[in-house]
């Protein structure tokens, strides 16, 4: 679809240039604890900020280290460089110490006209609910203050039933890989869940359908092995692409631009409180503490569902928090019988596609596919 | 005490058990020994060993380092004598304050850097074989060998097991709190993690005390036993005495030239770490401010000649220390010591249970690292530190180790650096190595690179211009 392809090759694309045009305003974001809903009720675009493999980070070494990951740098290469030039507003979240360096380095080289921090729990209790639910809160009111949002109940509910509507609808193409002929491939997933962080959820929600319309028409596709993909932060469309060109189809995934994206489970009906179960009760990132039970048992539940033959675990070189997690993952899948194959990589490192490739074809051996 | 039955050892090849063998003997050695008596110890010590006890037994300092190695011995003889004794042995990361733990009966704490800093300081092929059996599981190398080490042993199955851990760097260091949780998670241990919200407000420190108030509870189960007023008040009684004597090594490090040897630094984080608030402790800290004191009153004191003054504003490198702490001295660069020794405590008001425990909730809340790099901002306030010391201690160089596994530091190093330099003229060297492995960066190395920037740098009439080439065309 070219619109996708569009979305997921552009960092400022035609939704951003038409927001602009139109004097809306935009809010760069990272990760996956920003509830959007809040900038859709106040009428704001929120924009998921990324790098679509771009592996140049010249300019943010000289902020960030070599050290640090490749993601966040390729970001930050992205912001200095200005590309997000067109951002009225960041977002920073205390996702991992990578993202925290690179949003404190962005403000401090190439600073944005509203900053607000969202300090986000690392456990899951009521304690830590309550105080995110704040946190909600305090994001609310400075928006309200610096735009004059007018951010109430109302349309929080609006929004909130947008993206319920938009996650159901993502959840049926998600899992029609899962049962009968496999139309679709997972970089397609991958690339749908990148568009969803870059355009307006009613768009994107048009989106859905048409491409949901349109795989309907399509033919099987060839598979060589299901595989199940997981670990990095990554938005590396192109790098699922090759691996899928090896005959390896990802039928789920545990990226942050993946499936977790559409995980909404919440009991409260109250909108700031919904908002704060649902993107702190499924905040399933390794970046959490104490609730490695439920991160395993949802990647169990994927790869029982999706009948993956194998997994890929990634993580981005210095990124501890998925390569420490990715060893016990392993550990855990593989005493259940299920072959994983670790993968520690450079962010948007074309060069190394030649040993990533041999690894996974060897990988795909081993599983006799 | 009869020392074979009291640990339960699976093998006695496990970094605690052999670190445990070697303080068995180094605690027998009588307060002074002379340097005929020191030869021949370093002559039946493994290399490895012989070296580091060369530096810390050294004559200047030997009043000191005695108390101090018989404080670690302490500390190691409670863990491996706990469970004989009904005790539960707490395993906790350096920026967690352990004075909470030694106020119960039935608890004892022991920090995982301390141990991986023994392990390297004091073992022939220092952590070598643990770093590698963590490597071997598959974990990344880009962990941090002040953790893995350590526990890279534990997960080996041969050394001793605690009972808990707890994790107290959540939201401080990704790396600590992930390879702890790997741990409990791998040996089916019981985890506590203590979560510190980067928000430096009273609400944040509201969140913080919850949560250390929790913590109380689930130690008082794990223990059997609840907090006692009295052990709470004995502790805190000796953690203020522990408080005023960091302060008063702190106003002597003012003195120029500095009299506080390089190497106290390592001391009192060492005290700070595993026993503050008990009264080996003190005696380290006394012996500590009694030989920096006699350095001050030495007759040669104000002829001595200082170079530089410099402040290792993380870590510094720990496997190494007579190429490190006495390379600096004979040098002439006054060695301030590092982060790690950024504790900022304040004395505890005994009136109450309530007012004991907000003090030392307030000084796990301003304790390293927690303080910087679980602020709102990691380089505001981590360069508001470092320049308040700088104005201090009149600092005049500042040093960046570059430990690679220090992510959050890394990534606000390069603000941080040029923040120092506008605010204080004190220029900053980043250096790139680990602390805990010597195969990453030679000694050599950073030496040469100090004392480059000694010369060039910070005594710029040492430094050397470029001759101006002439056009010779």
């Amino acid at each position: 679809m070219e619109i996708l392809k569009n979305i997921t090759t552009t960092i400022e694309n035609d939704y951003v240039k038409a927001a602009r045009a139109s004097g809306q305003k935009i809010i760069g974001y990272v990760c996956l604890s920003t509830p959007r809903e809040v900038f859709d009720a106040a009428g704001i675009f929120p924009y998921r900020i990324k790098a679509l493999g771009r592996g140049d980070t010249s300019m943010a070494d000289a902020y960030l280290s070599r050290f640090n990951c490749g993601f966040c740098r390729a970001c930050l290469q992205l912001g200095l460089e200005g590309s997000y030039n067109f951002l009225d507003g960041i977002i920073e979240t205390n996702g991992c110490d990578h993202l925290r360096g690179m949003f404190e380095n962005w403000q401090h080289a190439v600073p944005r006209p509203f900053f607000h921090y969202i300090r986000v729990p690392h456990l899951i209790d009521q304690d830590s609910l309550q105080w995110f639910k704040e946190e909600i809160e305090l994001l609310i009111s400075a928006l309200n203050q610096h735009f004059a949002s007018g951010i109430d109940d109302q349309k929080l509910q609006g929004a909130i039933e947008m993206q319920d509507r938009v996650s159901l609808l993502m959840k049926q193409i998600y899992e029609s890989r899962w049962e009968g002929e496999i139309k679709l491939y997972g970089h397609e997933i991958m690339a749908l869940i990148v568009a969803e962080g870059s355009m307006p959820a009613a768009d994107y929600l048009q989106l859905l359908d048409s491409f949901n319309e349109e795989i309907k028409n399509r033919k099987a596709l060839d598979v060589r092995a299901r595989i199940f993909m997981g670990g990095a932060a990554t938005d590396e469309i192109s790098l699922v692409n090759e691996l899928e060109k090896l005959g390896g189809l990802m039928v789920a995934d545990s990226f942050c631009f993946g499936g977790r994206v559409f995980l909404r489970e919440a009991a409260a009906a109250e909108p700031v409180k919904r908002l704060a179960e649902t993107y702190l009760n499924n905040l399933l990132c390794p970046r959490m503490f104490m609730s490695y039970s439920n991160r395993k048992d949802y990647i169990f539940n994927l790869i029982n569902r999706s009948k993956a033959d194998g997994a890929v675990l990634f993580h981005n070189k210095f990124c501890d928090l998925h390569g420490i997690e990715n060893v016990k993952l392993k550990m855990d899948l593989e005493k259940e019988g299920l072959p994983v194959m670790l993968l520690e990589k450079e962010y948007g490192a074309g060069a190394d596609i030649g040993r990533i490739k041999t690894r996974v074809q060897a990988f795909l051996e081993q599983l006799k596919r | 005490m009869d020392k074979s039955a009291v640990l339960q050892r699976k093998d006695s090849t496990g970094l605690f058990s052999r670190v445990h063998a070697l303080f068995s003997i180094l605690e027998k050695l009588p307060q002074q020994i002379s340097e005929e008596e020191l030869e021949g110890l370093f002559k039946v010590l493994p290399a490895d060993s012989a070296n580091s006890m060369r530096s810390l037994l050294k004559p200047a300092i030997q009043q000191a380092s005695m108390p101090f190695l018989q404080m670690l011995s302490a500390a190691l003889n409670d863990t491996a004598t706990a469970k004989e004794q009904g005790k539960k042995v707490v395993l906790a990361p350096f920026n967690f304050p352990p004075e909470i733990i030694h106020a119960f009966d039935n608890l004892a704490p022991i920090t995982t850097e301390v141990l991986t800093t023994l392990g390297v300081v004091s073992l022939e092929g220092q952590g070598e074989r643990y770093w590698e059996y963590a490597m071997g599981l598959g974990l990344p190398d880009h962990l941090c060998s002040a953790n893995t080490i350590d526990l890279g042993s534990m997960l080996s199955g041969i050394d001793f097991e605690p009972d808990a851990i707890i994790s107290g760097c959540v939201g401080s260091c990704d790396v600590n709190s992930k390879t702890h949780e790997f741990v409990s998670l791998l040996l089916a241990l019981p985890q506590i993690a203590l979560e510190k919200p980067p928000d430096n407000t009273e609400r944040g420190f509201k969140f913080f005390k919850n949560n250390y108030l929790k913590m109380i509870r689930q130690l008082e189960e794990l223990a059997g036993e609840g907090l006692k007023l009295e052990n709470l008040r004995a502790v805190a009684e000796k953690v203020n005495r522990c408080t005023e004597l960091y302060h008063d090594l702190w106003e002597l490090k003012k003195q120029v030239p500095c009299p506080v040897p390089g190497i106290f630094s390592l001391f009192v984080c060492a005290t700070r770490f595993s026993m503050w608030g008990r009264d080996e402790g003190i005696k380290t800290l006394e012996a500590c401010m009694e030989v920096s004191r006699q350095n001050l009153e030495s007759a040669d004191y104000g002829s001595r000649e200082e170079r530089a003054r410099v402040l290792w504003i993380y870590l510094s490198y720990y496997y190494d220390l007579v190429k490190f702490y006495d390379w600096m001295e004979e040098r002439r660069i006054s060695n301030m010591g590092d982060a790690l020794q950024w504790a900022f405590p304040e004395p505890l008001d005994l009136t109450s249970r309530e007012t004991i425990l907000d003090g030392m909730i307030r000084s796990a809340w301003n304790n390293v690292m927690t303080r910087q790099m679980g602020a709102a901002s990691m380089s505001q306030r981590w360069i508001e530190d470092i320049v308040y010391i700088i104005r201090e201690w009149g600092v005049n160089g500042t040093i960046y180790c570059g430990h690679h596994s220090c992510k959050q530091t890394w990534s606000v190093f390069s603000i941080t650096r040029n923040e120092v330099l506008k605010r204080t003229g004190v220029p900053t060297l980043g250096l790139q190595g680990d602390s805990w492995i010597r195969s990453m960066t030679p000694m050599s190395v950073i030496q040469e690179e100090v004392e480059q920037f000694v010369n060039n740098v910070i005594n710029k009439s040492g430094r050397r211009r470029r001759p101006k080439i002439k056009d010779t065309v």
